[in-house]
């Protein structure tokens, strides 16, 4: 028999116990995971097309330096992040991360033109990661990747695999062919709601395959514009959900706009707002303003963490939405745009840093 | 008048210097430093291995040229070999000077290096 001398984080029932168990949640971890791995799980004509290759292409623009890390690169030329333990070595460890939310993933299949193809490599990419990763480490859990061509294929997705203990969250591309709020998603919402699991947007498509244009204004010629563009579509996402009444219909439902920038909220709820006082008769069930609406509903992750001039600007910044109760501390690991914890947090008081580094996520994920 | 001496510097062996060719870079610890040593085109020079960005261990980083500051449209690859770029974020750093080549102010910590019988040193 054996005898564990720390409690799992079952065992621990105040909030405030969990938070000191928990220092550190990293709400966006990339671990990498290939077709090649999980195609045993798909049906035919699947496995075959995934045997193919066959995957949703990319825009082609160039980043000088890659998006993996180079650093995270280890001597047998395989990336940390795809193996559990190199994970734990590059990443939770050095940073003290006791809860790591696995992304990955297969999200970018939504760009796929063939919906069930792209259900079926989510599909098979969720079995493998409860079989083969969530047990090497009991500081993982998983965020299921589902593909949004068709919103029903999403739901059943969800509702399949989403009571497992490891399941913490549903990721989705945030590059859609539609505003995120339109009718035609609330199945998957339905179904996150029902499951109790938070629901993430998560960006790095925009523009590839059958997905809208990266920016409203068209198709950037660089990665940089493309970059710097991401927090368009989020913009548009958000405005979308609220408008189209996904938090009435779906009183439980939470949102997690992850890495999709954070300094732009605060203006645009101004903006909205303003808007929503004049034109609030062409959205009836939007009985309070948008900036009320999303309270408590709304999460937003940290990476990557804006930079202004000044850091206390950045502070400002942050008294002017409810930053404190919102945010979510996320390294994006192991990719060439991630932060780390103390950095994110830098000069901010004791209780911001215990709550965007932990506390908002315990809550959130029921960790 | 107080004469303020200057402190006193030590010399730390970093390589041969055959075993430090063009191109090539080692990471040693000196002292209470971690410092990354490159010859840059036949010259050595040396930088702390923190990136003043996010702390990241920047020496590991590659280093090539880069885009010359140039007229719209047009591209001027330029200082071969000099460009150590940061492997977390990618920030520039001219190794020659250990300048940031996006802000002036932001730049690596420099060391002097000494060549003495073929072999490597850095002044810490
Ligand atoms: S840590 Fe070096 S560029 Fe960010």
């Amino acid at each position: 028999m054996s005898t564990t001398l720390t409690p799992t984080l079952s065992q621990l029932e105040t909030p405030a116990a969990k938070a000191q168990a928990i220092r550190c949640v990293d709400c966006d971890v990339h671990q990498s995971v290939g077709l090649g791995q999980f195609r045993e799980y798909m049906p035919q004509p699947f496995k075959r097309m995934a045997e193919s290759g066959c995957a949703p292409g990319h825009l082609g623009l160039y980043n000088p330096i890659g998006v993996t890390r180079p650093d995270t690169i280890e001597a047998d030329g395989k990336p940390a992040a795809s193996k559990p333990d190199g994970l734990a070595r590059m990443l939770l460890e050095p940073y003290g991360i006791d809860v790591a939310l696995l992304t990955g993933g297969v999200y970018g299949f939504s760009s796929h033109p063939d919906p069930d193809y792209a259900a079926a490599v989510c599909s098979a990419y969720n079995t493998y990661m409860i079989e083969h990763w969530l047990p090497k480490d009991p500081r993982f859990r998983l965020a299921i990747n589902v593909a949004t061509q068709d919103p029903l294929l999403a739901a059943q997705e969800i509702e399949r695999v989403g009571a497992h203990p490891g399941v913490s969250a549903v990721v989705i591309s945030s590059a859609t062919q539609h505003p995120l709020g339109q009718r035609t998603y609330h199945p998957m919402y339905a179904a996150a709601e029902k499951m109790g699991l938070p629901f993430c947007l998560h960006p790095g498509h925009e523009g590839t395959g059958i997905t809208n244009a990266p920016t409203a204004a068209g198709y950037p010629t660089r990665y940089l514009e493309w970059h710097t563009g991401i927090s368009c579509t989020f913009q548009a996402h958000l405005v979308s959900m609220v408008c189209e009444g996904v938090f009435q219909k779906f009183p439980e439902l939470k949102i997690v706009l992850v890495e999709g920038g954070i300094s732009w909220l605060a203006p645009l709820l101004w903006r909205f707002d303003k808007n929503w006082k004049a034109l609030r008769s062409t959205v009836p069930w939007l009985t309070r303003p948008p900036s009320e609406t999303i309270q408590g509903r709304v999460f937003m992750t940290t990476q990557p963490i804006e930079e202004p001039p000044e850091h206390g600007q950045l502070k400002q910044l942050f008294e002017m939405f409810d930053a404190e109760k919102m945010l979510l501390y996320s390294s994006d690991f192991p990719h060439w745009d991630g932060d780390t914890p103390d950095y994110v947090v830098r000069g901010f008081s004791e209780t911001f840093k215990r709550r965007v580094l932990a506390e908002n996520a315990i809550e959130l994920f029921g960790l | 008048m107080t004469a303020v001496s200057a402190p006193t510097r030590t010399k730390h062996e970093v390589a041969k210097a055959a075993d430090l060719p063009p191109g090539a870079r080692k990471i040693v610890k000196a002292g209470r430093f971690q410092i990354g040593v490159f010859n840059v085109n036949g010259q050595y020079r040396a930088v702390l291995n923190i990136c003043p960005h996010e702390l990241a261990p920047v020496c590991k980083g590659p280093v090539r040229g880069t885009m010359l500051p140039s007229k719209v449209g047009e591209y001027t690859w330029g200082c071969d070999g000099e460009i150590l770029s940061c492997p977390w974020h990618g920030w520039e750093f001219n190794l020659h000077d250990g300048k940031s080549l996006h802000d002036p102010k932001c730049h690596l910590k420099t060391f002097e290096v000494l060549v003495e019988e073929g072999t490597v040193f850095v002044l810490v």
